[in-house]
């Protein structure tokens, strides 16, 4: 037992080690994540001028983020659907396997975060009437998490998706964004309290319900994935 | 065992009826919608006060069977009916120049109605903060208690409109019921890999689907009554839309692989995960945040229903009736999803 559990987390390593090696090597999937994030901002800030309402400012924050986390974890299976399925099948176990893409995925939104929230802060600026956040440490760190329980969420659409022979890339945006709306609604709420300063006593509960979907998500897709991996 | 298998679902259809007659039959209890004029000046004052729901008086009564009160913080101010319709009252009151808070609330009392009530009924302007002098003051009337026969509780705002609650709930109800359905199928296809279950699940998800689209539609009819808006946002709005186009998700994803072997087993996975999610959004998360909707916290509206005999005994006959409907739809369901079966692997 106690050895199956390690071997489980080195498998969930060696996974997430090769998906960034395979990442780094094929570098234009990481730089094409990277050009639609800052097109996508760049298109934001000369659509709108320099006085930006929170509301809208958060608006279109989330809907770049959200896109730019689709197309980063969208194609995250995709490896599978060929003969590399085939050996993952036989040498890998599968919770190892969604560990490692989880914790992939985790990683990949880490970089993302900064990038979107670094990006559009340089050239949208701050909404209207401010100079800075209310609670930059509150913003960030919202962002991170509405990322991570968006991300999780869609490893496990991903992982369904991948399964359908034809046009799995538009199914996993079908199934994925309705899936999506609670923690968007969660994440932005939180957006908006941390730049317009908002109690912090106020906010105390959207971290933790946020937290709480990733966490449940996440482990659902852990109980199921060897489910469909076995398929 | 033929006949058990007609009888629910002719008791079903049964009962349904029941709850559609008496539904739409039974007479609403009176209750005040309207004052006027809203806005009251110290000195000798013509009030009106209109009601809703069925009559409180016949058409020649007796003004003095009747004793209208209006209250001003807790002391109470005597009003003269000068004359009693079916459906309203006129009074002339004497308002004095002292109030202890400028907003009065009506109680008409009743011989038969039982006490009527209209919140903030009057605002009085140019009172001066004071305790009312003792000769316009009144004793508290004896209260009565009403004889209306077969009546549903009026309810402020919600008015005429509380005979959703023989639809928009018990739908919800039905909803989750069979969706409960296909998720059991869905986990006994996990462990099993017989396609009977997937056969089960679909027809569930499928009727749950019907159920919650007519549930939504119900909860948007009602949201324009009583809040204003078809749509507003709300924790337990977004879950139940969410909970939808989740379960639509099913369909899509059932479309998209066709005649893949592997369907079922893909379905049941995304069906799991999709009744965790329903369980979370409808169940869990809404009740931690603060909401419109009745049965959550801080909404007064829903618990004086579950007080009510008469709303009861035609609600309880409506959940069971919307049940034994939803069951019925998904065994149709099931048998043609077995025939299709049979067809294909002939």
């Amino acid at each position: 037992m106690n050895s199956g559990f390690r071997s489980t987390l080195q498998t969930a390593v060696a996974v997430t080690r090769m998906e960034w090696r395979l990442e780094w090597r094929q570098g234009h999937q990481l730089a094409a994540v990277g050009l639609f994030a800052v097109a996508s901002v760049y298109v934001a800030f000369q659509s709108s001028d320099r006085q930006t309402a929170t509301g809208a400012w958060t608006a279109m924050l989330w809907l770049v983020y959200l896109f730019s986390g689709f197309t980063a974890v969208g194609r995250l299976f995709d490896r599978e659907r060929t003969a590399t399925r085939r050996y993952l099948q036989w040498t890998v176990h599968p919770l190892g396997l969604m560990l490692g893409k989880l914790t992939h995925a985790a990683v990949t939104t880490t970089a993302l975060t900064a990038l979107v929230l670094g990006t559009f802060v340089l050239f949208l600026g701050w909404p209207e009437g401010s100079e800075s956040a209310g609670h930059p440490g509150w913003l960030i760190g919202g962002a991170w998490l509405g990322g991570l329980s968006m991300t999780t969420t869609l490893v496990f659409v991903t992982a369904v998706a991948s399964q359908v022979q034809t046009g799995g890339g538009a199914l996993g945006a079908v199934l994925g964004l309705p899936l999506l709306l609670p923690q968007l609604i969660l994440a932005t709420r939180l957006t908006r309290g941390a730049l317009d300063g908002t109690p912090v006593a106020m906010l105390g509960e959207l971290p933790l319900f946020l937290a709480a979907l990733s966490t449940g998500t996440s482990v659902i897709a852990c109980i199921l994935f060897p489910y469909i991996w076995r398929a | 065992m033929s006949s058990w298998n007609s009888l629910w679902k002719w008791g079903g259809v049964a009962l349904l009826a029941y709850v559609i007659l008496r539904g739409f039959s039974t007479p609403l209890q009176p209750g005040f919608i309207e004052a006027s004029p809203s806005r009251l000046s110290p000195g000798s004052q013509d009030v009106a006060l209109k009601a809703v729901g069925q009559p409180f008086a016949d058409v020649n009564a007796e003004p003095s069977a009747y004793t209208l009160v209006l209250r001003s913080g807790t002391e109470l101010i005597q009003a003269q009916l000068t004359s009693v319709s079916p459906h309203g009252v006129q009074a002339r009151t004497e308002i004095p120049s002292t109030l202890p808070s400028p907003a009065l609330d009506a109680f008409l009392f009743t011989p038969e109605a039982g006490t009527l009530f209209l919140g903030n009924a009057f605002f009085v302007e140019d009172a001066a903060v004071g305790s009312v002098p003792a000769s316009l003051q009144v004793p508290p009337p004896e209260e009565i208690a009403p004889s209306l026969g077969f009546s549903f509780p009026y309810q402020p705002t919600i008015i005429e409109s509380i005979r959703n609650l023989l639809w928009h709930v018990p739908m919800w109800f039905a909803m989750f019921f069979v969706m409960g359905i296909g998720f059991v199928a869905s986990l006994a296809q996990l462990r099993t890999g017989d396609v009977r279950w997937d056969h089960r699940a679909e027809a569930a998800v499928r009727t749950g689907l019907v159920f919650g689209i007519l549930g939504l539609a119900t909860g948007s009819l009602w949201a324009r009554f009583t809040w204003g808006a078809w749509w507003v946002s709300d924790p337990q709005l977004n879950g139940a839309l969410v909970t939808v186009l989740l379960y639509s998700g099913y369909r899509v994803l059932r479309a998209a692989m066709g005649q893949d072997e592997r369907v079922g087993r893909i379905a049941a996975v995304y069906n799991v995960f999709a009744f965790v999610m329903l369980v979370i959004l409808l169940m869990v998360l809404p009740r931690y945040t603060e909401s419109l909707h009745p049965g959550k916290d801080g909404n007064p509206g829903f618990n004086s229903y579950d007080l009510d005999n008469s709303l009861r005994a035609v609600f309880y006959p409506a959940v069971i009736g919307w049940g034994a409907l939803c069951y019925w739809m998904y065994t149709l369901r099931l048998r043609m999803n077995r025939i299709e079966h049979r067809l294909l692997t002939r």
